[in-house]
């Protein structure tokens, strides 16, 4: 198994299109996660005899073979990105949706109280102190569910998407090492550059974890 | 989509599909092949891991690191990839769901030991425990909780992921994902993600049933 | 309809000798009058061109791309969809608006107990079978049929040399092929059918891809599935067993093309194509891919060039 570096050499803009193509799919697949996991966490804080069931829910559907799911998807939404992209988004929830309840549940209930007191509406009370407080909880809820998405994006190849995907069923096809060491090497690096920002972003996000530090 | 689901329940229950080398009853004795020896292989390799780690403490950081750059292994790469250099055999099945499921079980074995109060290995070792007794007799029972939650994840996955052994022409409830798709029968299809879907929550909580048992005296 | 099947026959027999071929873009003239309902067909705004998910389909969809480009047609082409399971319905919905077909496995696709053969025939049968908004192109001069082969060896401890030697050893061989082989007519159920050939078993592997190769080369399999323009079979110098009672369709190459972007300067770039690659050169351009791993897009762009269709 020899790779073929002048394959890599030629092929570098196609590369770089596969790479962006692969970050975006799974970067539009947390961020839409994210959108649905908020709101449904909250409600899972709240409403306690709701927790299980949501809770319950997700995981049911992280236990459905990915490939699965792009497959039933095909007939409502087509050979599209839409498709990659609900599919990654459901495997996201399982992750964020844990996460933001564990982040809710672990701000300090005197918080909550203290913040009534003064007098701050609920909404307001969300916003500004119970979703804050959460914040490294869900982070590491969103780095989790990032990576996970990085990887999975490849599976949507089956579906003619997948960005970095496509250089597994290539090199399957041609019995051609090359592009999938390529390919398994961009999506680690993504990976971790991904991750890397994520730890960078919450790091600005939270200031008063750095000045307590 | 009413019409699928009447389908499906024909599909699921028909005595015809579960017979056979090619039945439901066979593919589903393969995928629990697949999907628990590949656990076990992995739990093999992660928990002594992840003990060790815990328990003096070093490499941590390394550990961690590997573990999640594990987690980013895309599994369709990795099967061609062993594919493509061991020709046509098992090794890419199980290489692929060993490597999925060893970094949740490595993480969640090193934060269960990583949770067990200082005081308390302070406290056994001032009863004049030895390491190893340390380990197995106060560290490891407080750490099960954690440890047992990371195999359940691991199981999980691995048993939704062995559907892609049937892309590299072996068995499992994968077949039914894979030939559906070939055949344009999505009833299959569907009737294959389901049973994995069951298999890995019967699964889980068979094991959390399990981890209930072990810890009984516990809580009472 | 008459007139349709008899042209049809002529541009069959065009195949067999390739001087003929131009007879074959007699038939773009059929489809001027009849079923294209014609006036609202445009391939102005572009035309996205879909292939499957092995080599040569996406060497073809470039080829397309090619000639449609020097037609000046605006061409995207998105390969390796997927199986034409997948990539159908995508030509339906809009997704994609062109494919590089198959006469027989689109036949066998569409009416999976078909029993047409023959290419005319199968371009009328292919017409009817269509839903609407889709049809077919002439076909072109290049066909890549499916074929059964066994290794030199099986063939010598069997005495194989054709489809109807199979049925002397009835459950005895094992098959490898993609799945669909297991349910339609050029597959097991037409091999029983036509030849009483009766497998040990079926194996579930890939469309001529490495893991029916693979299989066939281990001995996991004693008979594969696979296409005529495959440069392994003489390779491994792999005997493929003769039909002699026509079980396996013709399969020229045809664009299955939506409707509303087929007007007549892309029915023009593609008929002309048709008949000018043949099987041989379609045989090496997918060695180039295979073997040399060149581009798909590469291999096609340069035997356009060498051909006159782009400059």
């Amino acid at each position: 198994m020899t790779i073929d570096w002048s394959w890599i050499g030629d092929h570098t803009d196609d590369l770089t299109s596969l790479t962006f193509s692969h970050l975006q799919a799974a970067l539009t697949a947390v961020f839409l996660g994210l959108l649905i996991s908020l709101p449904l966490a909250v409600v899972a804080h709240r409403v306690r005899p709701l927790r299980g069931f949501l809770l319950g829910l997700s995981n049911v559907l992280f236990t459905i073979p990915s490939i699965a799911i792009f497959v039933l998807l095909l007939p409502i939404s087509g050979l599209t990105r839409t498709t990659t992209v609900i599919g990654l988004t459901v495997y996201t929830l399982v992750v964020l949706l844990r996460n933001t309840v564990e982040g809710l549940d672990s701000v300090p209930a005197k918080t909550k109280e203290a913040a009534k007191a003064m007098g701050t509406r609920p909404l307001r009370t969300l916003l500004t102190v119970e979703l804050p407080l959460a914040l490294p909880v869900i982070m590491a809820g969103v780095r989790i569910a990032t990576v996970m998405s990085i990887s999975l994006v490849s599976v949507a190849t089956y579906i003619g998407d997948g960005g970095l995907g496509q250089l597994f069923t290539d090199g399957f096809q041609r019995d051609f090492p090359t592009p999938v060491i390529v390919g398994v090497v961009l999506t680690l690096l993504l990976a971790v550059v991904a991750d890397a920002a994520l730890v960078a972003l919450q790091y600005v996000l939270t200031p008063w974890k750095r000045r307590r530090a | 989509m009413f019409e699928l689901f009447k389908n499906l329940a024909k599909w699921l229950t028909s005595g015809s599909q579960w017979a056979g080398t090619d039945g439901i009853a066979h593919r589903l004795a393969e995928h629990l092949q697949y999907s628990l020896l590949a656990t076990l292989i992995a739990a093999a390799i992660g928990l002594p891991l992840g003990l060790l780690i815990g328990h003096t403490g070093k490499g941590a950081f390394l550990a961690i690191n590997l573990a999640s750059f594990g987690r980013a292994l895309p599994t369709v790469g990795l099967v061609v990839l062993v594919f493509l250099a061991s020709g046509l055999s098992m090794w890419p099945v199980y290489i692929a769901l060993v490597a999925l499921a060893v970094p949740s079980i490595v993480t969640n074995t090193y934060a269960g030991m990583t949770a067990v109060d200082p005081d308390v290995k302070d406290a056994a070792r001032g009863q004049g425990m030895r390491g190893h007794q340390v380990l197995f007799q106060v560290e490891l029972p407080l750490a099960l909780p954690l440890i047992m939650t990371g195999l359940r994840l691991a199981l999980i996955q691995v048993v939704s992921t062995a559907t892609v052994a049937a892309y590299v022409s072996f068995g499992g409830l994968g077949r039914f994902v894979f030939d559906g798709l070939a055949q344009r029968d999505l009833v299959q299809v569907l009737g294959g993600a389901v049973l994995v879907a069951v298999v890995a929550i019967v699964l889980d909580l068979g094991l959390s049933g399990l981890q209930r048992f072990l810890f009984r005296h516990r809580t009472a | 309809m008459n007139r349709r099947t008899l042209l049809g026959a002529l541009a069959g027999t065009a195949v067999a000798v390739p001087v003929l071929s131009s007879c074959a873009s007699g038939v773009t003239s059929l489809d001027g009058g009849g079923s294209t309902g014609g006036g609202s067909a445009s391939s102005k705004n572009g035309v996205t061109i879909g292939t499957a998910n092995f080599t040569e389909n996406q060497v073809l969809g470039y080829l397309y791309a090619a000639a449609l480009e020097a037609a000046g047609v605006k061409v995207k082409v998105r390969p390796n969809l997927g199986t034409r399971e997948i990539v159908f319905p995508a030509l339906k919905s809009g997704d994609i608006d062109l494919l590089p077909e198959y006469q027989g496995s689109l036949l066998t696709y569409l009416q999976p107990r078909s029993k047409v053969a023959e290419a005319g025939e199968m371009q009328n049968a292919l017409t009817l079978a269509l839903p609407s908004g889709l049809q077919v192109l002439p076909y072109g001069i290049a066909e890549d049929a499916d074929c059964f082969v066994v290794t030199r060896a099986t063939a010598r401890k069997y005495g194989l040399t054709s489809l109807a030697d199979l049925a002397k050893h009835n459950g005895k061989l094992v098959i490898g092929a993609s799945a669909e082989v297991k349910t339609r007519q050029v597959g097991v159920v037409g091999l029983k059918d036509v030849y009483g050939v009766e497998f040990k078993e079926f194996k579930s592997l890939d469309s001529d891809g490495p893991l029916v190769k693979g299989a066939l080369k281990k001995g996991d399999v004693d008979v594969a599935n696979l296409f005529t323009t495959d440069t392994d079979i003489k390779a491994n110098d792999w005997v493929v067993l003769t039909d002699p009672k026509t079980l396996i369709p013709s399969q020229h190459i045809v664009p299955l093309i939506a409707d509303r972007v087929a007007d007549p300067t892309v029915r023009k770039a593609l008929a002309r194509l048709g008949n000018l690659l043949t099987t041989a050169q379609l045989t090496e351009l997918n060695r180039q891919v295979d073997k040399d791993k060149k581009d798909p897009e590469d291999v096609a762009n340069t035997y356009a060039k060498q051909h006159g269709i782009t400059k």
